[in-house]
């Protein structure tokens, strides 16, 4: 194993460069878990639409109870009964909605009748409907009282139906808004993940690559009883020892950072679609470090192959906002399937085989680009011996 | 016979690069291959290493055909060659080791073989330096140590003084001589023919891909008609005497200038008396007397018509 052991005294002398990448990553990943926050907002916040309240009618217990019932769901701001100051209230923002009781209202509900209310709102206001909905509402509770016990007091019918439009359904949200920012904060840590694989992965194993290519160097391992199978099978198990050395060390901060979450069904998948990803970005490393000649080619390759495909497969921005051109081109990339599978993974709360699917597809999408690259670079090496 | 090379052909399109090479390298010799730039030297080397395919011809070493998978034989070779072929990223004791451990298995014995290798090419206040750190005559020793450390019974070596100063060179060719001194066989390509008259117990002088003579250095030197180069200093010497010079026998050439008399002559016991007995005639007085002679490049002018100098 005297290849294998060469392997790693070649990084080692190219450390510096690849901790660079892992440093800058984790460093992210770090400022990530403790500044980051999510863009949009993910809690239920009760707010009270302005609205004025004008009676027609007389003060009757009906009409006291739909003031009461308005006064709890929105604020009645105090308007006089004029059309131009009314008028200049909605322009001004000052009630988005104008309720008007009509006279003979409260008799018209005890005779069964159906009276209409009239209201004035803001056009295109989304209040409007929220208010519509909450009069409706009222209305429909007090008719059905009226419908089924006929013969009932004023008093009773407004605290009956106080009664029931108070009752109130529990509704306990389960992704809390720190969920959610958890979610987001792990999905961007994998996803940027990938970039330092990537990176890391293209230096480190081109170094090596372009170190054992030299001609002379090459000419001179072929004059040694060594065959020149098992010389290819030290220098590819090299390559994937340091993948998968470079895969634990990036994915040892999350352990650190989200801890038993790692362990749960979420963090298993992350860990395996970044595991698939890895040796996809290996396999295309390993075509790289077959085609570059030289060291100042690579970095610019390190540079075009991770940087490039990471900006166009939406690790810094998210995939949604990317066109479809671009999600198209990212598409021939091994990035775009992996970020789609981590943004997927994300959103996860039921682990079906249903909703696993499209994961454990861009998966294996991901390792046929694996198959084809390394299929390409022993194409390649194969081509050189002969001609050769 | 430890190298058996015949009727060997390598093509480069239209280039021919070895025309039915032939020769023969014995156990214990130290065999040297000698020939201008171009003359397919390293060609001849890379083919009987396996690391050329050919058009024609065979190549045995220790009687076995020699091909890419032959690597029992391979084994048995050490290989310098004409670039320095080590890892930059390897310090000198790591470079050895790394070669050395194709070859060796057991550790410890690897171990004594590197160090022994270090001492033997003196790099021993280098073996932590990185090959970027030495020098050209020091990397070259680097290179050596890494082609021997195996203590191979057949050492090639290509070129190995090419770049190096005076003293790395001297130490390099003792080196080879020590090599040869504790059994190992060594074949030797140079363009520089007092390299391989120096050290070489055989040789064989290569133009345009063919041998063109085999032999010792004497035998060599035996199969051409010129003899020795005469330089004698005198003051003056008249035209008259000059031609006078050049009518005497065995006489090819006799030139002066700078108060020197050169004169070339094909070979004859006593044309150094028979030069100094006219000018004794003539009343020439002569200060410093030399007598070169021939070389390998004489060698190579007869045979080709042309200077193996003026080709390196």
């Amino acid at each position: 194993m005297v290849a294998y052991k060469a392997f790693f005294k070649v990084i080692s002398k190219n450390l510096t460069v690849l901790m660079i990448y892992v440093v800058v990553f984790i460093s992210l990943a770090m400022a990530l878990a403790n500044t980051y926050s999510p863009a949009g907002e993910a809690s239920f916040i009760d707010a009270k639409v302005n609205i004025v309240f004008i009676n027609y009618d007389e003060e009757t217990e009906i009409v006291r109870g739909l003031r009461g019932y308005l006064e709890k769901n929105a604020n009645i701001v105090d308007i006089s009964d004029e059309t131009e100051k009314l008028q200049d209230a909605l322009f001004f923002k000052e009630a988005e909605y104008i309720v008007k009781v009509p006279k003979g209202f409260s008799e018209g509900i005890l005779m069964g009748e159906t009276p209409q209310l009239e209201s004035t709102a803001i056009p295109t206001s989304p209040s409007r409907v929220y208010m519509d909905n909450m009069l409706n509402k009222y209305m429909n509770t007090v008719k059905a009282y009226i419908t089924t016990m006929g013969d009932i007091s004023h008093a009773e019918l407004v605290r009956l139906v106080a009664t029931d439009l108070e009752e109130k359904i529990p509704v306990d949200l389960i992704d809390s808004q720190l969920e959610l920012a958890n979610n987001q904060k792990r999905a961007y840590y994998f996803n940027f993940m990938s970039y330092s694989i990537f990176a890391v992965l293209i230096l480190g194993v081109c170094t090596v690559m372009i170190v054992f290519n030299k001609p002379d160097l090459k000419k001179r391992n072929l004059c040694t009883p060594v065959k020149i199978k098992h010389m290819n099978l030290q220098l590819v198990l090299g390559n994937i020892s340091f993948a998968l050395l470079t895969w634990l060390v990036m994915v040892l901060p999350s352990f650190i950072l989200y801890g038993g979450f790692m362990f749960t069904t979420k963090g298993l998948l992350y860990l395996v679609n970044s595991l698939i990803f890895t040796i996809a970005a290996l396999s295309i490393s390993y075509l790289v470090g077959n085609i570059l000649k030289s060291r100042n080619a690579m970095s610019g390759a390190a540079n075009v192959i991770a940087l490039g495909s990471s900006f166009i497969s939406g690790v810094f921005v998210p995939q949604e906002f990317l066109g479809s051109t671009v999600q198209k081109i990212a598409s021939f990339t091994p990035t775009y399937w992996y970020v789609k599978s981590n943004n997927i993974i994300s959103g996860m709360e039921s682990f079906t085989a249903e909703g696993l699917r499209p994961v454990f597809l861009n998966m294996l999408v991901i390792l046929g680009f694996a198959v084809a690259m390394l299929s390409m670079a022993m194409v390649l090496i194969k081509q050189r011996r002969v001609s050769n | 016979m430890v190298i058996t090379v015949k009727n060997l052909v390598k093509r480069y399109d239209d280039l021919i690069a070895l025309d039915h090479f032939n020769f023969e390298v014995k156990e214990g010799e130290i065999f040297g291959l000698l020939g201008p730039n171009g003359s397919g030297k390293t060609t001849a080397i890379n083919c009987i290493l396996s690391l050329l395919k050919y058009d024609k011809g065979t190549i045995e070493i220790y009687g076995k055909p020699m091909s890419p998978d032959a690597y029992d034989l391979k084994r048995n070779i050490g290989i310098i060659m004409q670039n320095v072929a080590v890892f930059e990223e390897l310090n000198v004791y790591e470079n050895i080791d790394y070669f050395c451990g194709m070859y060796i298995t057991d550790k410890k014995l690897r171990r004594q073989l590197v160090e022994e290798a270090i001492d033997f090419v003196g790099l021993r206040d280098f073996r932590k330096f990185y090959p970027k750190k030495l020098s050209g005559g020091l990397l070259r020793r680097l290179n050596i140590a890494c082609g021997i450390a195996h203590k191979p019974k057949l050492i090639i070596l290509d070129e190995p003084t090419v770049a190096v100063d005076p003293q790395s060179r001297n130490n390099i060719l003792e080196g080879i001589q020590r090599l040869n001194k504790e059994g190992a066989t060594i074949v030797y390509t140079s363009h520089y023919m007092e390299e391989v008259e120096e050290i070489c117990t055989r040789i064989a002088i290569m133009d345009k891909g063919r041998i063109i003579a085999t032999g010792t250095n004497d035998e060599l030197k035996g199969m051409i008609n010129s003899g020795e180069k005469l330089t004698v200093e005198v003051l003056k010497l008249e035209h008259g005497i000059l031609e006078g010079v050049r009518g005497l026998p065995n006489v090819v050439s006799a030139e002066f200038y700078d108060n020197l008399l050169i004169v070339k002559s094909t070979k004859g016991k006593n044309n150094l008396v028979a030069l100094l007995d006219y000018l004794k005639t003539k009343n020439i007085s002569v200060g410093k007397i030399y007598s070169e002679p021939p070389t390998l490049n004489d060698v190579f002018l007869e045979i080709t018509g042309k200077e193996l100098r003026d080709q390196l």
